[in-house]
């Protein structure tokens, strides 16, 4: 039974604001609308080392002050970092936009049910876009602008502040996976996941604090050691060697990855984690690259060889420095224009974000590698026979290349040409679900993260990639979604890890660019293999 | 009381541009931002299902067509009509979309009431039976826009709180300036939907008042009237205190935001601007950023623990 909560109940010391049942979710189809089970609790150890009072789940895990000195401390710095957010120096990447979503949201509550986490939870209060900026509004109300109390009752924006409380609040900024649904509903063009991010940006900036598994582990480690996986530069050797064994193996082309090519027509920067987890993906592109005759070249430079870039979920100034790397690589390559592989996020950041910090002989031309697939398939230079994907297909929208780049049909063009059984999931295109991965949620492995990632995050995404395959339920009519994005293979990887749905229902997942080459007439046995990983 | 009204009017109108000027003014003074785009953008070729120029390949080698009238269009029509309430929460809207109109054709009304005053100064005459097609088309425009006005307005501001309490999403969010707003603008809409019905049913006194406005003549008016014109003066020097600017904001929030979608090119205007904007000192306290630094050298350092000099200051 969803309990009721009020913006009051974040202020309140001691239990946990929300309480997340498997009952109040959203039902998914048969059989899978048995199979869901409590979100792990943390054991009483965790819960001294972390505060867990939003719902009973971590993403970050800060340890709440003990003394009162260090309360009044984290809270005072915090307020420091909300004046930064206002700050045209300090903040003049999102003022606009923070400012009008601030000002002018009448919080009529039309975008909450646009977003699929609030859909999913059952509707829980918490979850509401208009929760977190109500909250940053009331902080702003009472400490920053410090307006008469009567003022604050006439337009309820009291507050009284608590370093639980901001516990609570940053916590729930990583319950928003940025997918920006919400936005796109709005009739005053306000934004509610962006004020997430700059909640995120609050807490990074001013206080250094974000998932380990986004900031330490994840930018700083890319900027460290070269790729938010760890893999450096003599990694990334090893696995281009193997990844042509694998290419010989399958096809018996013989592929040389080029790397470090100066003067190639198209850098071409690739999500590492496929490198590592999906390999088919970078297999494919080599081949079909190859088979079109495309000059292209990966870098093995520190950063170049990864295009994760996930300061554009959290922080500007990782973000900047992720940026300027990869444009760097590419400049000293010396190459004509960057092509993003297929990552989501990665295009968003390098081509649309990027665009405004990348200036001079960086502002490289920066494209997805999307419409050049298209362009290949179309132009005939390859032969292709559709009867090789006779299987049904649906696709995902990463929202990250369609909702936020209008990358919209160049993939679908694609599929229609070269999967006779392809069919939509239900919205699609910039209406689109978010997979559940979004903002950095797919990488944030800790603490009982994972759990609520599958059964809330991702829950909307599972019941319409399932609906979307509806009239072939069995697992032995091999089904396939295309996603396009390596956060979302992750995504789609645990959730079908979850609830079983190889086994129950043969949905596969994998990339555009591997049903492509699966196509391809010439090569002598299936480029996809069916095999669960 | 003749001379009060019309003083008060003229307070009331430079009031209410003055501060709505000064808010957009604010508004369009805040830097160039990251680009934060959201699709569909209208004014592209593909805005039909959400395409971008980015669908094309080497999209920065072609043509980007640019329809902005009919983003304008689309922008400016939804203040109407309101479809994405419609579709989500139908009867929320039923009362939303009243109470919104109450507030565009009350000052639509009068707005045309200058208008229409200036013509009567230039010797048209103002009625249904006008022997001039001017007069005739003034009084047509003037009915349609006060009776949606007060009769809209007045559905809205009695539906709006109704539908406020029994919404949970909606109450919890509701703040009592809300309510009072409710109350408040029902008094203005109910006073004038009475001084029509009861009073003035061709609005002639309006007109009254406005050429006394034009021509600084103390009108004489019935005191119903009178009262819901100094409702209506009171009415235009609060709107500026509440969000009701976003019928502006939210045009600029399309327009410089959402479909902002314009690239930087090198050596373009928009590079200069943000090359002043990366030279600007940070001042973030985390231990990653240094503070000092401009958001260039920033972005050039790692950032990383052993490259930072001890002298950081939290």
């Amino acid at each position: 039974m969803i309990r009721k909560t009020g913006i009051q109940d974040f202020t309140k010391p001691g239990g946990q604001v929300a309480e997340l049942e498997p009952a109040d979710w959203m039902k998914l189809p048969a059989p899978y609308d048995q199979m869901d089970k409590p979100l792990k609790k943390l054991t009483e150890d965790q819960r001294k080392r972390m505060d867990a009072t939003l719902d009973g789940v971590v993403a970050i895990g800060i340890l709440p002050p003990s003394m009162p000195e260090e309360e009044k401390a984290f809270v005072d710095r915090f307020l420091a970092g909300v004046e930064k957010l206002f700050d045209a120096k300090d903040n003049w990447t999102f003022l606009q936009p923070l400012y009008h979503s601030l000002e002018y949201c009448v919080k009529c509550q039309i975008c909450s049910d646009a977003c699929p986490a609030y859909v999913a939870s059952g509707r829980q209060d918490i979850y509401r876009p208009t929760m977190r900026p109500e909250l940053l509004r009331r902080i702003i109300s009472t400490y920053v602008k410090k307006e008469h109390p009567l003022l604050r009752k006439f337009k309820a924006s009291n507050i009284e502040l608590n370093a639980q409380a901001l516990i609570r609040l940053a916590e729930l900024a990583y319950r928003c996976t940025l997918c920006r649904r919400c936005a796109q509903v709005c009739l005053l063009g306000c934004d509610n996941a962006l004020i997430s991010r700059e909640i995120r940006k609050i807490f990074s900036q001013q206080m250094g604090i974000a998932p380990k598994e986004v900031h330490e582990k994840g930018s700083v480690q890319q900027i460290k050691v070269g790729s938010s996986t760890g893999m450096t530069p003599p990694a990334l050797a090893d696995i281009l060697e193997f990844t042509e064994e694998e290419i010989a193996e399958k096809t018996g082309k013989k592929i040389k990855i080029p790397v470090d090519k100066k003067g190639s027509d198209i850098l071409l920067l690739h999500n590492a984690g496929e490198f590592l987890a999906w390999p088919e993906n970078l297999e494919a592109f080599a081949i079909l690259f190859d088979a079109a005759g495309i000059d292209w070249t990966l870098s093995s430079e520190l950063v170049g060889y990864d295009a994760v870039n996930y300061g554009v979920w959290y922080d500007d100034v990782q973000f900047a420095r992720v940026a300027l790397r990869h444009a760097q690589a590419a400049k000293n390559l010396g190459v004509k224009r960057i092509s993003l592989g297929e990552c989501g996020h990665a295009h968003k950041a390098m081509i649309v974000v990027a665009d405004r910090v990348l200036t001079g002989e960086l502002n490289i031309p920066r494209e997805s590698a999307l419409p050049l697939m298209e362009k290949i398939v179309m132009s005939g230079r390859i032969k292709l026979d559709p009867g090789r994907n006779n299987f049904p297909v649906t696709l995902h929208d990463p929202c990250n290349m369609v909702r936020l780049m209008g990358i919209v049909e160049p993939q679908r063009r694609i599929l229609r040409k070269i999967a006779p059984q392809f069919r939509e999931m239900t919205p699609h295109g910039v209406e689109n679900y978010c997979c559940g991965g979004g903002s950095g949620f797919a990488v944030i492995s800790s603490n009982n993260f994972p759990d609520w990632r599958s059964s809330v995050s991702g829950r909307m995404k599972l019941k319409q990639t399932l609906d979307a395959f509806a009239d072939a339920p069995s697992a032995d009519v091999k089904k396939y979604v295309c996603a396009p994005c390596s956060n979302c293979k992750g995504q789609y990887r645990e959730l079908f890890n979850t609830y079983g749905v190889w086994e129950k229902s043969g949905i596969f997942y994998g990339g555009l660019v591997e049903l492509i080459v699966n196509a391809m007439a010439d090569l002598k046995q299936p480029f996809i293999q069916w095999e669960w990983h | 009381m003749g001379t009060l009204l019309i003083v008060l009017t003229y307070i009331a109108y430079v009031f209410i541009v003055a501060v709505y000027a000064i808010k957009v003014r604010k508004w369009l003074k805040l830097p160039v931002h990251i680009r934060w785009d959201l699709y569909p953008v209208i004014h592209e070729e593909q805005y039909r299902y959400g395409g971008s120029y980015y669908e094309k390949p080497e999209w920065w080698t072609q043509p980007r067509p640019k329809n902005t009238g009919r983003s304008l269009w689309h922008a400016l029509k939804d203040n109407f009509y309101m479809g994405e309430y419609f579709k989500r929460n139908p009867l929320y809207w039923l009362f939303l979309l009243p109470w919104h109109l109450g507030f565009i054709f009350i000052i639509l009304f009068h707005i045309t009431c200058f208008f229409a005053a200036t013509a009567m100064v230039g010797g048209v005459t103002i009625a249904s039976d006008s022997p001039q097609l001017l007069g005739q088309i003034f009084y047509g425009i003037l009915m349609a826009f006060a009776v949606i006005a007060f009769i809209g307005g007045t559905f809205g501001c009695i539906g709006m709180p109704v539908i406020k309490l029994a919404d949970r999403g909606l109450r919890s969010y509701a703040m009592p300036m809300n309510y009072f707003n409710y109350f408040f603008f029902l008094i203005v809409y109910a006073s004038g939907l009475y001084s029509w019905l009861a009073l003035d049913p061709t609005l002639a006194e309006y007109r009254m008042y406005w050429v006394g406005l034009i021509t600084l003549t103390p009108p004489d008016l019935n005191p119903a009237t009178v009262f819901h014109i100094i409702l209506f003066d009171i009415f235009l020097i609060y709107l500026p205190f509440t969000r009701s600017t976003h019928y502006i904001t939210r045009l600029l929030a399309y327009f410089k935001i959402r479909w902002d979608d314009e690239p930087n090119f090198r050596g373009s205007m928009l590079e200069k601007q943000l090359n002043d904007l990366l030279a600007q000192k940070l001042s973030w306290d985390a231990p990653h950023i240094l503070k000092g630094q401009s958001w260039v050298e920033a972005a050039i350092s790692s950032g990383l623990p052993e490259t930072k000099p001890e002298t950081k200051k939290d």
